[in-house]
């Protein structure tokens, strides 16, 4: 689980609170770096006909303009910002992650930054859905047309699955990043073991690797792509209520 | 696993946190609107030239009919004024062909008076010449003197 394991580049502590910069820290602000030279250079001179850069900032950006018009209506594009952020910043360090011979790390391998992530989806939901409906939030945990008599235990359920939202939203996306590395790793580690007792035996995990490098950049689109439209439909929750 | 290490939880969070706000506020929000509004802008121009070429095509259509239209009017009135030429030009045809109708008449009538003028003459003529030479028969024959005068009056007796 070496490649797991968070370093501290920089040590820091804040009131007995160990903060220090670590590898994670580093390849978050990587990844920070890379989404603001791309978002930069693409809005530097925004044209009518956009030139390379501008035509795939704004790919990504109606991409996201388009899930949340789908998934929320017109209300929705309010937050295309916010859950832009979200999505650009797990696909980032997702694909980051995927960089070899540099020590790449994977921040959203890591369950404390994919919770954060689910949490400011979590707190904009509740915040939206109580600043637009008040205390008729509630109703969201009473579907329409339940019988009376199975309505506490209804809304029991579907609070407790509200609230889980966040938990299961991180640990989605850290248990596949995860998942996909170990993988990756213990294949790697074929490689050698194989190839020591034969040259050749070494060359079917290495095949096997080149086609789970493949699969692992596609989970890493994919999953910052669930994410985003998983936040995108909590979202619609809070603006339409069902 | 180090991802269940509490140690290292409060250090990714404080440092998501930071990079996390720092994307939002400094990164997205000054820039991601900026190519909202030129979406929005081209939308707008696309629909604005939709409609243009719209309204253009409404006139072309327009303009399309008032030409048919002129078109249908100019060959009506040149069919009419053909009708109006042809039956003008058969009316005076037809006068013209009464006229020389009745000149022939007239001229016909003309010439019968004369003919019957030259005739009535040309009788006369005979009556005297046949009243002469009778004369001279009956006195070369009988030996009686009768005037032609005489001849003719026994002639228009008989």
């Amino acid at each position: 689980m070496e490649q797991f394991k968070i370093e501290t580049i920089a040590p820091l502590t804040v009131a007995g609170t160990d903060l220090a910069f670590t590898n994670s820290s580093l390849w978050m602000l990587i990844a920070l770096l890379s989404i603001a030279a791309f978002l930069f250079i693409g809005t530097a001179r925004p044209q009518l006909v956009p030139g390379r850069m501008q035509a795939a900032v704004e790919y990504l950006y109606d991409f996201i303009r388009d899930m949340l018009r789908e998934n929320v209506g017109r209300d929705g594009l309010r937050y295309a910002p916010l859950i832009f952020a979200v999505f650009v910043f797990v696909l980032a360090c997702n694909l980051l992650g995927m960089v070899p011979f540099v020590h790449s790390f994977t921040p959203t391998s890591h369950i404390a930054v994919t919770f954060g992530l689910a949490m400011i989806v979590f707190t904009l939901v509740v915040i939206v859905g109580f600043a637009r409906h008040g205390l008729h939030f509630f109703s969201l945990f009473l579907p329409e047309g339940t019988p009376i008599f199975v309505a506490p235990l209804v809304a029991l359920i579907e609070f407790l699955s509200f609230l889980s939202r966040p938990f299961t939203l991180a640990i989605r996306l850290f248990a596949n990043m995860t998942a996909g590395h170990v993988l990756m790793k213990v294949f790697g580690g074929f490689v050698v073991s194989l190839g020591a007792v034969n040259i050749g035996l070494g060359i079917i995990p290495l095949g096997v690797n080149v086609a789970l490098t493949a699969l692992e950049l596609l989970i890493a689109v994919v999953q910052a792509y669930v994410f985003a439209l998983l936040a995108s439909i909590y979202l619609n929750d809070a603006v339409n209520l069902h | 696993m180090p991802q269940f290490d509490p140690a290292s939880f409060a250090s990714q969070l404080f440092w998501f946190g930071v990079f996390f706000t720092l994307l939002y506020f400094v990164v997205v929000r000054p820039t991601l609107p900026k190519v909202g509004k030129v979406i929005d802008a081209r939308e707008a121009q696309v629909s604005g030239d939709l409609d243009r070429a719209e309204a253009a095509k409404g006139q072309a259509d327009a303009i399309r009919t008032a030409y048919d239209d002129g078109m249908r009017q100019a060959r009506d009135a040149a069919q009419a004024a053909v009708a109006a030429a042809r039956d003008s030009a058969a009316k005076a045809a037809e006068v013209r062909l009464k006229a020389l109708a009745a000149q022939l008449d007239a001229d016909a009538e003309v010439a019968a008076t004369r003919l019957d003028a030259a005739r009535a003459a040309a009788r006369a003529n005979l009556e005297a010449t046949v009243a002469d030479l009778t004369t001279e028969a009956v006195a070369k024959l009988a030996g009686i003197n009768v005037t032609p005068a005489d001849v003719s009056a026994a002639l228009a007796a008989r």
